[in-house]
């Protein structure tokens, strides 16, 4: 299997060779592969590649799934604008 | 100051369990806020557009979106359910304070209960070059058609055999569109027979102990390579092949969408026969948090069936929480919610379930009969090829040919238990039972059988029908379920087919019923040549 043509992370376009780079370079939890490969942190924020990457690290790792964590989830779920923020938390009076 | 509206219950997603869970809540005077993501309610069921399974009581027989029409019409009539549409929670903090996107505008909630029914996302297989365009998700493909009626392609090839890629590779056909072969890793077919059976006599191939390696095309999909796998999994060598398609479709299993639990920080844990990681909770739905409360495919992936009861007991466990009546009638509706749920998993089919809540600390086992927690005829042919066994067959037809003599009589080719009994609740003359427990395989009493063909409609997996075998001198008369556009007008010759697709014989259309009573599933009566009143189980209409 060519690990260069193996697509993980589609938002990010981040390939199998680089998240089994990044695990043999000791980066071992979805956490930190998320920071130094980008993978999960586009639109779809880890749902498409998240369980692969964990089941991944834990192949490599021999660490059982019931061991691994996903990534962090923090608010907002899913893109939204400034103008949508201030719209509907500011009122008349704060203005 | 910002604003912040107090709710009494948000109930997070517009799915078979949010809608159910609403309901619940919301009949004993709890005053439901019901956000949905999408501009129109119904979740995953708005696509389906096949008979359920399951019990009379849960709507089986009944198509999803018919069923979902009728949750829709409730919630809409319901005073107490505010519906918040093109509604995105997009967070949840320590204080339980909630934000949606409603209206472009992020507005700000403090809910004193939450359920959350935010189902699932669909699992990604990683092979080689898995992001030509082409490649879809079996959720999408459904969406492309069943919602907006785009035809997704031409030629699908279909990985994975569970239920989900046996009902949209049946959909793919109806719709007109070519599935090349359905591949599946394990040695066995993942969904229902009934379902694979289906798919064989329409001529689909399902390739059990298959893998897909690599797709094929330069600027979008043209092919497929995939290879047979071992015992352990591994390629066999010297086996790959490559199918021709214009599209891959991935149906290899869904997994919770918990992103939002785990922003409140909700315990969650890997249950692989659950699908994923899934929230730990307790059996009256509630999270590690309290008054925060999940249903449906959040909190393991299995049918919508069990998502509606489960939104039912998240809801009705709200109503007992915070509610100020009926806390005695809400505690029996709980327990009756329980034992449905127990019945619904007590199957073979629901081992894997129970398992997975076991690992969750449920005691959900303790009750089940384990007398149905096996198969009760060896299906292992059929669970691998979507073919019946000659002893499968034998065991379902008359014991005695000379039963066939008396006239036309319906035949059940239904081998796997599973809760299910459209057909035993159909049949105006009783003649078929499941023996008192809904996991067991019907069996047609030959001598109260009229040959009516009422089940033929009625059954969700096309799997009766009527077989007259004496019809005249030379020919038998096969009445068969046809779900399928053009239908065929009587006196018309169509190509007849047996349990593999392959072509046995012209058969002559000779009565059709396909009134509202059928509910577009047409019982179609076909004249063949005697000799194959016990293989005849398909045809094909000429276009």
């Amino acid at each position: 299997m060519d690990e260069n043509k193996v697509i993980i992370c589609r938002c990010e376009d981040v390939t199998l060779k680089e998240i089994r780079n990044a695990i043999r370079e000791g980066f071992t939890t979805v956490e930190e592969i998320k920071r130094v490969t980008r993978s999960g942190m586009g639109p779809c924020q880890g749902k498409t590649c998240g369980l692969l990457i964990a089941k991944e690290i834990s192949q490599m790792t021999g660490k059982p799934m019931e061991e691994i964590e996903l990534q962090n989830i923090r608010p907002p779920y899913g893109g939204i604008t400034f103008e949508e923020v201030t719209k509907g938390t500011i009122t008349e009076n704060d203005k | 100051m910002s604003k912040i509206e107090n709710l009494e219950l948000l109930v997070v997603g517009g799915g078979p369990a949010g809608l159910s869970a609403a309901l619940a809540a919301a009949n004993y005077g709890i005053k439901v806020s019901l956000a949905e993501e999408r501009e129109f309610l119904g979740g995953q069921l708005i696509k389906q557009t096949h008979r359920f399974f399951g019990s009379e009581k849960e709507y089986a027989g009944t198509r999803g979106i018919d069923i979902l029409r009728k949750l829709i019409d409730e919630v809409n009539k319901n005073k107490n359910i505010e519906v918040l549409l093109s509604s995105r929670v997009l967070g949840i903090y320590e204080d339980n304070v909630v934000t949606i996107l409603n209206d472009h505008k992020m507005k700000k909630y403090y809910p004193q209960s939450i359920i959350f029914a935010t189902g699932a996302s669909e699992k990604f297989l990683a092979f080689e070059n898995n992001d030509l365009p082409g490649i879809f998700g079996a959720g999408a493909v459904q969406t492309l058609m069943n919602v907006y009626g785009v035809m997704p392609a031409t030629n699908v090839l279909m990985i994975g055999s569970g239920n989900i890629g046996l009902i949209v590779s049946y959909q793919l056909l109806q719709a007109g569109v070519k599935v090349a072969a359905i591949v599946e890793a394990a040695p066995k077919i993942g969904g229902y027979s009934v379902h694979a059976s289906k798919l064989r006599r329409l001529g689909v191939p399902i390739l059990t102990s298959h893998t897909i390696k690599k797709a094929i095309g330069k600027e979008k999909v043209e092919g497929a390579v995939i290879c047979e796998l071992d015992n352990d999994w591994n390629e066999v060598k010297d086996t790959e092949q490559l199918i021709k398609c214009d599209a891959i479709c991935l149906s290899v299993g869904l997994t919770p969408l918990v992103d939002l639990l785990k922003q409140r920080k909700v315990k969650t844990t890997y249950v692989s026969e659950l699908g994923g990681y899934v929230p730990l909770r307790d059996e009256n739905m509630e999270t590690s948090i309290k008054n925060l409360f999940v249903a449906g495919d959040v909190s393991g992936i299995e049918e919508a069936t069990a998502a509606m009861i489960e939104g039912q007991i998240a809801g009705l466990s709200v109503a007992k929480r915070i509610g100020k009546n009926n806390k005695k009638e809400i505690e029996k509706r709980i327990e009756e919610g329980k034992n449905e749920l127990e019945l619904l998993r007590s199957g073979p089919v629901g081992k894997k379930i129970r398992k997975g809540l076991s690992k969750l600390g449920l005691n959900h086992g303790k009750n089940y009969n384990e007398n149905f927690s096996e198969e009760a005829l060896d299906i292992s042919h059929l669970m691998k090829t979507g073919v019946p066994s000659e002893e499968n067959l034998k065991n379902k037809l008359p014991s005695e040919e000379k039963v066939f003599d008396k006239g036309p009589i319906a035949i059940s080719e239904c081998f796997q238990r599973f809760p299910c009994d459209p057909c035993v609740k159909s049949c105006p003359f009783n003649a078929i039972s499941e023996n008192g427990n809904i996991n067991n395989i019907p069996y047609v009493d030959f001598e109260k059988c009229t040959g009516c063909g009422i089940c033929v409609s009625k059954c969700p997996g096309l799997a009766m029908f009527v077989v007259h075998k004496n019809f005249s001198e030379t020919t038998s008369v096969v009445i068969m379920p046809y779900e399928f556009l053009p239908r065929p007008h009587k006196g018309e010759i169509v190509k007849v087919f047996d349990r593999e697709g392959k072509y046995l014989c012209d058969g002559k259309v000779i009565r059709i019923l396909d009134g509202k009573f059928q509910d577009k599933t047409a019982a179609v009566s076909i004249e063949i040549p005697k000799r194959y009143y016990l293989q005849a189980r398909n045809f094909k209409v000429e276009e």
